[in-house]
């Protein structure tokens, strides 16, 4: 049997989708929900999915770049949250997500969280380190300033700054220090002041006030542009109790602007005092120069006296000492050889002229013996007679033949001569 | 823009002035060359102190364009 029914009525996927999704907006809408953050995952696009959970459940999320570019924090895998949200359909996917509108930390406030986290993250870079602090001049030309244009503070850094170094130029870069965008505009204006250039020092703050009022301060940017800054920064954010992360950053870092101000530039009555000092010394110095100039001249005197005298007397010492050695040593070893060979000549020249004298005197008696025994003198002794021609120098008379009638001889006795002439000769006969 | 100021720096001055103070209280100088640092360091002290005494302040405000041009503007006491 047939029954004539409507057609059912049949929906596209995209139909359908749609429905889920306006039965989804139109019942549950925006929700503010709590869960733990899962699966984390940045796009390139700048928009940040995730997952919100908790115990039972889990649903898909996704942030919009707008929203989590505007975000003071970052959020983490298990960071328990309060989210508030649109509840929608992806129809792409056919899942259920939640698009996020806004996102705060539970616990912690959320720019409490975002102080903490960026200071881990710049901490951990190092951007704190004290190897990265530079000093401050001691007398700068050019103080450049960073804060707003109107109100105390800059008044009352230009009276300190006039009290204490009037003759340093002052370079004001004007910049909202609170509100959306202060943190760019307080970053370009660091930027724009090392552009300038000719400036020493950075003064970079705003009065005290709330964490938000502080918050331009806290900024990631801030903090680079300080970091990258050529000049030395000062940090001057808020009162004594206040710490931003910009006070980490800075080379240095005062309480409050006036403070700053004191900081960066010296006290003219100060340097002058000194300045009065060191005129003072000059003068000090020179009179006593002067004062002790005959007394120097004096002692110098004195000196080249005790000086010549210690002179002569080690020159003395040295002359002594000199003599005594060379009295120890002898002129030299060979000199001394010489003399010793010289001496053992000497001794042995004497001996053997001894010797030799010994030996002549001996010869001489024997032949004086000899002599005695062939000695005329004891022939004549025995009654001979010498005949010698002429007179008793003349030759010995051996031949008669040697003498004619009527010459002179002379007759030598044992004792005595006498004179006589030949009368005649009887030369005997040759054989 | 921001020409640097004329004449030395006060820091290279004064730490001339600190040397010279050094030299002649050791009294090591001939006696011209003490004369002479004496006068140079009295000259130092003159003009240092004569920078002190310029109380003239110069403050300036750094301006930027919507261009990104930088301009210099002189700030009078009374703009505050």
């Amino acid at each position: 049997m047939l029954r004539a029914e409507p057609a059912p009525r049949v929906l596209t996927v995209t139909q359908l989708a749609t429905l889920v999704r306006e039965a989804l907006e139109g019942g549950v809408g925006s929700v503010w929900v709590a869960g733990e953050i899962s699966n984390l995952r940045p796009a390139p696009s700048g928009h940040v999915y995730f997952t919100l959970k908790d115990e039972q459940s889990q649903l898909g999320a996704v942030m919009f770049r707008s929203v989590a570019q505007a975000l003071a924090f970052r959020p983490a895998d298990g960071m328990e949250v309060l989210i508030s949200a649109r509840v929608s359909l992806y129809p792409v996917r056919g899942a259920l997500q939640l698009y996020v509108d806004a996102i705060e930390p539970r616990g912690l406030g959320a720019l409490q969280l975002a102080f903490e986290q960026l200071k881990a993250r710049l901490g951990a870079e190092g951007l704190f380190a004290a190897a990265r602090k530079r000093p401050l001049p001691r007398f700068p030309r050019a103080v450049g300033i960073v804060t707003a244009l109107r109100g105390a503070v800059i008044h009352d850094m230009r009276t300190v700054l006039r009290a204490r170094w009037p003759a340093c130029r002052i370079v004001v870069r004007p910049v909202r220090v609170q509100g959306a965008g202060a943190g760019r505009e307080v970053a370009e204006a660091i930027e724009d002041l090392n552009r300038l250039g000719g400036l020493d020092v950075l003064i970079v703050g705003r009065g005290g006030g709330s964490l938000e009022d502080l918050w331009a301060f806290n900024e990631e940017v801030v903090a680079r542009a300080i970091a990258a800054s050529a000049v030395p920064v000062v940090s001057a954010v808020g009162h004594e109790v206040d710490f931003t992360i910009a006070d980490f950053v800075a080379d240095a870092r005062a309480p409050t602007p006036t403070a700053a101000a004191a900081l960066v530039v010296p006290d003219r009555a100060e340097v002058a005092a000194g300045l009065g000092r060191a005129e003072a010394a000059l003068r000090r110095a020179l009179a006593r120069h002067a004062r002790d100039l005959p007394l120097r001249i004096d002692d110098l005197a004195l000196r080249a006296r005790r000086g010549l005298a210690r002179r002569l007397a080690w020159e003395r010492r040295e002359l002594a000492t000199s003599a005594a050695r060379l009295g120890r040593v002898g002129p030299a070893p060979g000199l001394r050889r010489a003399r010793e060979r010289l001496a053992t000549a000497g001794t042995r020249l004497r001996f053997a002229l001894g010797i030799r004298v010994r030996q002549a005197r001996g010869a001489v008696e024997r032949a004086a013996g000899q002599l005695d025994a062939l000695s005329p003198l004891a022939c004549l002794a025995r009654g001979y007679a010498i005949v010698r021609r002429g007179d008793a120098t003349g030759p010995v008379v051996r031949d008669a033949a040697l003498l004619a009638a009527g010459d002179p001889v002379a007759l030598v006795f044992a004792r005595g001569r006498a004179r006589a002439r030949i009368d005649a000769t009887e030369p005997e006969k040759e054989p | 823009m921001a020409e640097p100021p004329a004449g030395p720096r006060f820091d290279d001055t004064l730490a001339e002035l600190e040397g010279i103070v050094q030299r002649l209280e050791k009294g090591e100088l001939p006696l011209e060359d003490s004369l002479a640092a004496f006068e140079r360091g009295i000259a130092l002290v003159r003009a240092l102190a004569q920078r002190l005494s310029e109380v003239e302040q110069r403050v300036e405000v750094l301006l930027k364009s919507d261009a990104g041009k930088l301009a210099l503007q002189p700030l009078a006491d009374d703009e505050e």
